[in-house]
């Protein structure tokens, strides 16, 4: 077994005369956390909803697995162990946080996963207790802040027990304190081990995000992204230093 | 004995701690009880009749709550169901001699069939489009029926269908039973974890999606199940009325069962099976006053749309339970604390 975990190759998307995201290739490994960054509409979200099925590639492959991906079902895609969270947060706005919650805890990879689990209810509370917002499970999704509303999207992705998990701007909106809260539920994430009910193969991860200091601390690899295409791949130190980078983000002569 | 009566005293305990705590609970065994003890109230046969085809369409009503209340496929032409149901009961105890309790279960049967056929194109299709789309239906089956007046009678439909029971109480009692059952699944689905999904659905598909639910399968399910119970609704109304016309696939009765459910109030389907049990008896007693009837009808429906938004019953229900803010149990809206967590209420 030779193959790579994930192997992302020559992924193209076009929005009429825009090339949202141009020639993608990348792979990485199943311990690693990459930080997706570059300035704002070079493709980073587009980037993660072609990889989960929510948008089709117009050309190009996701193998993930040793499995082809690109332009299956987003459930298919799912329930091989790849889940997304979304950037502007898309709870069940009428139904109580652990009913946002069951519904991941009721999609076939949970289901077969957590087979000894009784209760569905356990398994969608230990998700929310990982994401810290288990004193609120009954009221109503709609009254939820911001930062809540975050892991509501947290606890949702990491409900189906995912291998590979797309984390998409987990600390818009969150004020510093709750923002290193969040990192530190990433890295525990990360490390893995049992929440409760829940299991968690500690999934690889890929993040996008703006606060370069949070991301900076947790990931082991960063990828930059600028009009659609990669621009510098490496460690965190590197991509610092690197001139591209600095200018795809302050322009010609900034330091 | 001694285990008959502990027996007895468990289930009284239950009744006192969990049913007359609670007013809508209450309502809700005395609409039982009100639906078993009708016939010995009275007789009369046009009460009995009334009674009986409000059942049926309470039946449909929650059929159309199952669908576009809960998984928010806006369906308006959900007469499609009804009368497929009904045409092809009648079809099959007329030309097979088959008696009802086959040929009502599969015209359900045949009515899934429609739901499939309809729930197909409708997985492209969202809000109004859906609605639109979903009307053409029944008109499209009404032109079949007329394109082939030798088997479907045509315009003139089908009578002489066998009788459901020899007598009017007897009938009555079938179809108010099976209403008491089948509403009772209904509520029982939509409160399981698939009713979770449908809810899920309707509120954003995409999430589901992205949660790894087969979004498509289970809207079809949710097609096909509406599908069955308006069908069962359907056949019952053939074998009642026993005689079958495409004034059961008529626009209006498909636009009438909307009115009902957002009346009484979607997505909850008690509301819209008190909707019909308070709009169709209603309806019927203006008979008295037959030259204003239609103009009351609207004035009241309008009234309550405007005033209750969320629909008369679940308006009802506000006023007189609430919330426990830290539990979530419901109370009634006259306690100081919570009956389970003791927290003030106030």
């Amino acid at each position: 077994m030779s193959q790579s975990f994930l192997e992302v190759k020559g992924l193209t998307k076009k929005f009429g005369g825009l090339t949202a995201v141009n020639d993608a290739t990348f792979s990485m490994e199943r311990h690693q956390i990459i930080g997706l960054i570059g300035p704002n509409g070079a493709g980073k979200t587009t980037l993660l909803r072609l990889m989960t099925g929510i948008l089709k590639p117009d050309s190009g492959s996701v193998r993930f697995m040793g499995q082809e991906m690109a332009g299956k079902n987003t459930w298919d895609i799912v329930n091989k162990g790849m889940v997304s969270t979304f950037q502007n947060m898309r709870p069940f706005r009428r139904l109580p946080i652990i009913a946002n919650v069951m519904v991941a805890c009721l999609c076939p990879r949970a289901l077969k996963r957590g087979e000894w689990v009784k209760k569905i209810e356990a398994k969608a509370m230990d998700a929310l207790e990982f994401a810290g917002i288990s004193d609120m499970a009954k009221e109503n999704a709609s009254i939820l802040s911001q930062g809540d509303l975050k892991r509501l999207e947290v606890a949702r992705a990491i409900a189906t027990e995912p291998e590979l998990l797309l984390l998409d701007e987990p600390f818009g909106g969150l004020s510093p304190a709750e923002t290193d809260l969040m990192a530190k539920s990433i890295k525990r994430l990360h490390k893995g081990g049992r929440f409760g009910r829940l299991h968690s193969e500690g999934p690889a991860m890929i993040i996008v995000e703006h606060k370069l200091h949070w991301l900076m601390m947790i990931a082991t690899r960063i990828i930059v992204l600028s009009f659609g295409t990669i621009i510098a791949d490496g460690t965190p130190d590197e991509i610092i230093k690197n001139p591209t980078v600095i200018e795809a983000y302050l322009g010609q002569g900034g330091n | 004995m001694k285990l008959i009566l502990f027996y007895l005293r468990k289930l009284l305990a239950v009744v006192r701690n969990e049913v007359l705590v609670l007013p809508s609970r209450v309502a809700v065994i005395i609409f039982f009880l009100f639906i078993l003890l009708l016939p010995s109230f009275t007789d009369d046969v046009y009460i009995l009749r009334v009674f009986t085809l409000t059942c049926i369409f309470a039946i449909f009503a929650a059929s159309w709550d199952l669908l576009c209340g809960f998984t928010g496929q806006l369906n308006f032409g959900h007469a499609l169901f009804f009368g497929v149901g009904a045409y092809s009961a009648a079809l099959m105890n007329i030309h097979w001699q088959l008696a009802p309790w086959f040929s009502i279960p599969l015209g359900a049967l045949v009515a899934v069939a429609a739901g499939l056929t309809v729930g197909i194109p409708a997985l492209r299709l969202k809000g109004t489009y859906l609605a639109l789309t979903t009307m053409a239906f029944p008109i499209i089956v009404i032109g079949l029926i007329f394109t082939f007046p030798g088997f479907t009678g045509g315009e003139l439909g089908i009578s002489g269908i066998q009788k459901l029971a020899p007598t009017r109480i007897e009938e009555y009692y079938v179809i108010s039973i099976l209403m008491l059952v089948l509403c009772t699944i209904m509520w029982k689905i939509t409160d399981s974890n698939t009713g979770i999904i449908f809810h899920a659905i309707r509120e954003d598909e995409i999430a589901v999606r992205a949660s790894g639910v087969n979004t498509t399968r289970y809207k079809l399910l949710a097609f096909c199940l509406s599908g069955f119970f308006a069908g069962l609704a359907g056949g019952l109304y053939a074998h009642f009325m026993r005689i079958v016309g495409p004034s059961t696939l008529d626009v209006s009765l498909s636009f009438q069962v909307v009115i009902w459910s957002i009346f009484g109030g979607a997505a909850t389907i008690y509301g819209p099976v008190a909707a019909v049990f308070f709009l169709y008896p209603t309806l019927e007693l203006f008979h008295l006053i037959q030259d204003y009837r239609t103009i009351v009808f609207a004035i009241v429906v309008l009234l309550v749309l405007i005033f209750m938004p969320d629909g008369l019953f679940r308006w009802l229900r506000e006023k007189v339970e609430e919330e426990c803010p830290r539990c979530k149990v419901r109370n009634v809206a006259w306690r100081k604390t919570c009956r389970v967590c003791t927290a003030s209420l106030e």
